[in-house]
Order: structure tokens, then sequence, then C-alpha cells
């Protein structure tokens, strides 16, 4: 991702917890051209993420290369990678 | 690339746009180069039409289930891709010109679209000049016209980094 600004600091006692149990998991990947404010913003739009856990997944994807961002039965998975695209993130769907 | 704020609220729950007539007729170019990239038959070796439209299942050996979702659902991402050009597009030949400015307002919605297609943009942009994350935009020289295509990209950044902070103020 490039980035205008600095990424704001993270709270580390964020709660953090993927549910378990989901058949698919989504996964955004890093990409060198989306704005790290965009990710956030985009995770915060479609799921509903608070910034600091949007922030967490932004820094996740910049940092390790992905991070799982939402989770649920085939229909909902193939939903949320729609709804990604459609925001021109870099997502893909896998069994969990 | 004038230093003065592009987007700003306004009282009606909207945005005031004042951009330069160069600025305009930029993204006004922009439109039109997304436009015929979806217009395309779809050539999957475009790598800007891949990475706009990438694929959903990573397991390439779920490839029914991904003709299946792509069948579904391309389409649909087609068309949203296009209204949002429709948005940008609409709103920009609608603007008043004044001392070479263009002047116009959007609604919550609109300055979404926008953002929409400033992203768009900017990635078919990215894409095509393959930068990295290393990518180094100071000392660009405006008037060189090898590096012209970099600046648009930068400049690109700066709208949308000014959009992405006025709307993430009403999520």
């Amino acid at each position: 991702m490039g980035a205008l600004d600095a990424p704001t600091v993270v709270d580390p006692d964020v709660d953090e917890t993927v549910e378990t149990a989901k058949p698919w998991v989504v996964v955004v990947w890093n990409d060198p051209v989306n704005l790290m404010s965009y990710v956030v913003y985009v995770f915060q739009k479609l799921f509903g993420y608070s910034k600091d856990k949007a922030t967490k997944l932004m820094l996740d994807v910049h940092h390790k290369g992905k991070a799982a961002v939402s989770s649920g039965n085939r229909e909902k998975a193939e939903t949320d990678v729609s709804r990604l695209h459609a925001h021109g993130l870099w997502a893909t769907m896998q069994r969990d | 690339m004038a230093p003065r704020a592009p987007f700003r609220r306004n009282r009606a729950e909207g945005f005031d746009v004042v951009l330069e007539a160069g600025e305009a007729a930029v993204l006004t170019r922009l439109c039109e180069e997304l436009t015929t990239l979806l217009g395309g038959d779809d050539d999957q070796a475009d790598p800007v039409v891949e990475r706009l439209f990438p694929r959903a299942y990573l397991d390439p050996t779920e490839e029914d289930a991904e003709a299946d979702w792509q069948r579904l659902a391309h389409g649909d991402l087609v068309d949203g891709r296009r209204r949002a050009l429709a948005t940008v597009e609409g709103t920009l030949a609608a603007a008043e010109v004044r001392r070479g400015r263009f002047e116009l307002t959007l609604s919550e919605e609109q300055a979404r679209d926008w953002l929409a297609v400033l992203n768009d943009a900017r990635l078919a942009l990215g894409t095509r000049l393959e930068v990295t994350e290393d990518l180094d935009l100071s000392g660009l020289d405006p008037d060189d016209p090898d590096t012209a295509p970099f600046a648009v990209y930068w400049w690109l950044g700066v709208l949308e980094e000014r959009l992405i902070d006025l709307l993430s103020a009403s999520l």
C-alpha cells in the first residue's frame, strides 16, 4: 500500500478475535497501490468495524501481506469478496 | 496541482468541489479510459482488467465455483463501476466554469462514487506504471513527459486522501 500519511497508532488491547467454525474465510492481500487510509475506510464502511479494528486489519495486510477480514458460509464469503472487489481491494476466499 | 483543498464539506450535507480546468480535463480523460477498459471483450491478458476484476477463489481447483461466481458477480461489478463513472462524468459536465475553474457540488452518495472512480483510476494507472511500495515521488518534474503519469498518480492520491478524510467523518 502506498501512504501519504503515517498510519495511526493502534490500541494493542483491541479485541481481534476471529469467529471460528466458519467454513469460508475472506482474505485481503497487500498491493502497492491502495492507500492505507482507503483500506481502513473500506473495512469500516463494508463491515462496520471500528476504526481501531479496521486499522489493525489494514496493518496486518500491509506488514504480513494479507489479513482475514470476514468469514461465514460460501454465499456470505462470495458476497463479501464481491463488495471488496467493487471497492478495488484484492480479496479472495478459501476454506478455513 | 494547486495546494487548495479540492473538496470541502458544505452546509447542505454535501461537498463543494473546485478543480482547475486542466485537472477536470485529466479526470475526464481517465473516465474515458476506464469506460473503454470496461467495454473491452474480457481480455484477461490485460493486467489492469485482472487487477480490477480479480478471481474470488484462491484455490485453483475451485474452477467450477469460480466460474459460477463470475457469472453471478461480474456483470454487477461492471455495472457498479459504470454507474460511478457516469456520476463523475455527469457532475463534471454540469460543473459551472468560473475564471477557468470547475465548480460543482456533490451529494454524499455522489462523493462516494467519485472516491470509487478516483481509486479505480489510481489502480489502473498504478498497475500500468508497475508501481511498487518503494516508489519515491519526490522531486518529480511535472514538465517531463516521462514522469507526467507519475504526477497524475500522485495527484489522484492527494484527491483521494482528502475525500476519504471527509467521507470517514460520516461513517
